[in-house]
């Protein structure tokens, strides 16, 4: 049995003199597992997202990434290994508005040596990781990586975020509602680009969303509400 | 380094209050540099004036006040010395040479000084520099002038040319000795002190002016007495304003003064020039403190401006950090950005203030000298000036530890999440 990318154990979370917000308990995901994580707002979404990117640190239990305890490192060591590791897209604004379409795919490259490396390894040198990543995801004219970042359509801007999260071949993508923005007839073409590309470049993705009707693309769908059991209770009461 | 990159994309997106900032830094060092280079170049320029001189004797009074109008023509003498004394104080055994000077009249605005032939040889200015003469040579007649080389250049007078002179100082005087003409027998080469805007003329000259002047008027009628008749009179004078002093050995300096200030004809004071500088300086240093402390306050003023600019901007920044937050950067990566985006500022900052600096120093220099007398050379900034500058630059970066700090603990507590 190959190591899960995410695994939660356990896991409980609260703010400062709050109410638990997160009571998981027991949560995988698998290597090149696509998964769909429904969740409206108020279930703990941002805050399970952060736990997961070592931002936040469980009160109890464990969340371990690529089978490590992340609570175990120190701040710096967890802020290297979620570079190293996992690539993130928002729901929208995803990029720098002062650098151009290639540079801002190959930010993350700059803050992680490892993803660096692979990219290198993988393309033969930054520039061509960029420019293959662009291609797949149809991005690939030259003028409109010459364009200002700002002057690209939203769908093109969550392509550019998708480039940038794969690029260097990360085990985990997250993407927090990438979605939302998009018109429904370009959101399953965009789904299905980051499939492929999610593929190609061997990662897991954690795909949450509130848009249900997402759900059937993925391989496994759970429901935050249902897994959360602080939520379950909270609604009980 | 590519942090630095990403600092100068992220100002050069905001560069509307970047360019802003910057060039409030950069006029508060031109005001800074520029009051520094003035304070520095008018004291060497003052010390220059006078070299050579042991001893300046007048009326007592104050030092200060002898040292101003006998060498640097700033205000008037309120009483005269006897012509008697000066023969006296001209024979002390220690004394080599002794220059009397008379002042009281001017010409356009220019102070003119009865003085003798001695004066252009032995009167020495910046490092014991003599006087030259750029064309002709001292006055040899009695209606003889030598001029100083602004005046030759700002009036337009070349040897030959005659002018008039007019009783008392005033820039405009409506009493002239249009009855003694003076002619131009020498004007001196550029000195960049107060000689080059004096009128040299003989003491009998002078004296020649005043002959048939009655209780500070002239006289009319049978009285007055003509430039020819003059030449016939005794033109020694009987008060002259000062005298300088040169001394066989500077050893003697103290005694000689001595002597002097125990003079017993009439009282009078004799002053070393460069002890009444001293004094001058002490007199001025607490307007030059005070010209310097403002302009730091101007260069604080600056940067607190540059601080609010990036103050103001991290809020709308937050997702920038955030998206920085997520591709990798950690919080000590988000407080370099802003550090460096602070030093960045001042670095601009500091060099557009110098080159600025150095523009306006190159405009205005023909104007000092023109107006003020005044020569401001263009140099490279010295030690002090880098120091300043320097100190500049860590005041950036210790003001610009505030938004980066601030930025640091929002990046923590926001996490990936975009907060706007």
């Amino acid at each position: 049995m190959p190591t899960p990318v995410i695994e939660l154990d356990q896991v409980t979370f609260a703010w400062p003199r709050r109410p638990v917000l997160l009571d998981i308990d027991h949560f995988t995901l698998q290597p090149r597992e696509r998964v769909f994580l429904k969740g409206p707002s108020g279930t703990g979404k941002t805050t399970l997202l952060g736990l997961v990117g070592g931002v936040e640190l469980p009160a109890s239990g464990q969340v371990r990434l690529l089978g490590q305890d992340l609570a175990a490192m120190s701040g710096s060591r967890r802020d290297r290994f979620r570079a190293d590791h996992s690539g993130y897209i928002f729901q929208m604004f995803n990029l720098l508005p002062y650098l151009s379409v290639q540079e801002n795919v190959t930010l993350p490259c700059h803050f992680s040596a490892l993803r660096m490396q692979r990219a290198c390894e993988r393309h033969g040198d930054l520039q061509a990781a960029a420019r293959h990543l662009l291609a797949h995801l149809g991005l690939d004219r030259s003028d409109l990586l010459r364009q200002p970042v700002t002057e690209l359509s939203i769908g093109q801007q969550q392509r550019v975020a998708a480039a940038r999260a794969l690029i260097g071949s990360p085990e985990l993508v997250i993407a927090d509602e990438p979605t939302s923005a998009l018109d429904a007839d370009i959101r399953e073409a965009f789904l299905e680009l980051l499939f492929a590309e999610c593929e190609a470049a061997g990662s897991s993705l954690l795909f949450v969303s509130h848009d249900a009707a997402l759900e059937s693309l993925f391989d496994r769908s759970l429901s935050l509400r249902e897994l959360n059991r602080a939520a379950v209770r909270e609604e009980q009461s | 380094m590519y942090l630095l990159r990403l600092a100068l994309r992220s100002l050069f997106n905001r560069r509307f209050t970047a360019i802003l900032t910057v060039l409030a830094i950069a006029l508060s060092v031109t005001l800074l540099l520029g009051v520094e280079k003035v304070r520095t170049e008018a004291r060497a320029s003052f010390a220059g004036t006078i070299s050579g001189t042991d001893l300046i004797v007048g009326p007592r009074t104050g030092s200060v006040q002898l040292l101003l109008y006998s060498v640097f023509r700033i205000g008037n003498a309120s009483s005269n010395m006897h012509w008697s004394s000066f023969e006296k104080i001209a024979a002390h055994p220690r004394v080599s040479w002794a220059i009397p000077i008379s002042l009281g009249d001017s010409h356009r605005g220019f102070k003119v000084m009865g003085t003798t032939g001695d004066y252009f040889t032995h009167y020495r200015h910046g490092r014991d520099r003599q006087l030259m003469f750029d064309e002709g040579e001292a006055f040899d007649d009695l209606y003889d002038t030598v001029i100083g080389a602004d005046i030759a250049r700002e009036l337009n007078y070349r040897l030959g040319s005659e002018l008039i002179l007019a009783h008392g100082t005033g820039a405009v005087s409506f009493v002239e000795h249009a009855d003694k003409p003076f002619r131009v027998s020498g004007i001196l080469a550029p000195t960049g002190t107060p000689v080059d805007r004096t009128i040299h003329v003989s003491l009998e000259g002078l004296e020649a002016l005043h002959v048939d002047w009655r209780q500070g008027m002239p006289a009319r009628g049978a009285a007055q007495v003509s430039a020819e008749q003059a030449r016939q009179l005794d033109l020694t004078p009987s008060s002259i304003t000062a005298v300088l002093l040169g001394l066989d050995s500077r050893v003697a300096t103290f005694a000689v003064q001595r002597d002097i200030n125990r003079f017993p004809d009439e009282p009078l004071m004799a002053i070393l020039p460069g002890v009444a500088l001293q004094e001058l300086w002490s007199l001025l240093g607490v307007a030059e403190k005070a010209l310097f402390i403002v302009s730091l306050f101007v260069v604080l003023t600056g940067l607190v401006g540059m601080l609010t600019a990036i103050l103001a901007s991290l809020n709308e920044r937050r997702r920038e950090m955030a998206i920085l937050r997520s591709v990798g950067a950690r919080p000590r990566h988000i407080f370099t950005l802003l550090l460096l985006e602070a030093f960045g500022l001042a670095l601009t900052g500091v060099l557009l203030g110098l080159g600025l600096m150095y523009l306006a120093l190159w405009l205005a220099q023909p104007l000092i000298l023109s107006q003020y007398g005044l020569f401001i050379p263009i140099t490279p900034p010295g030690l002090w000036e880098w120091t300043l500058l320097g100190a500049i630059l860590l005041a950036a970066l210790i003001m610009g530890g505030v938004p980066a700090w601030r930025a640091y603990r929002q990046s923590l507590i926001d996490g990936l999440s975009i907060r706007t």
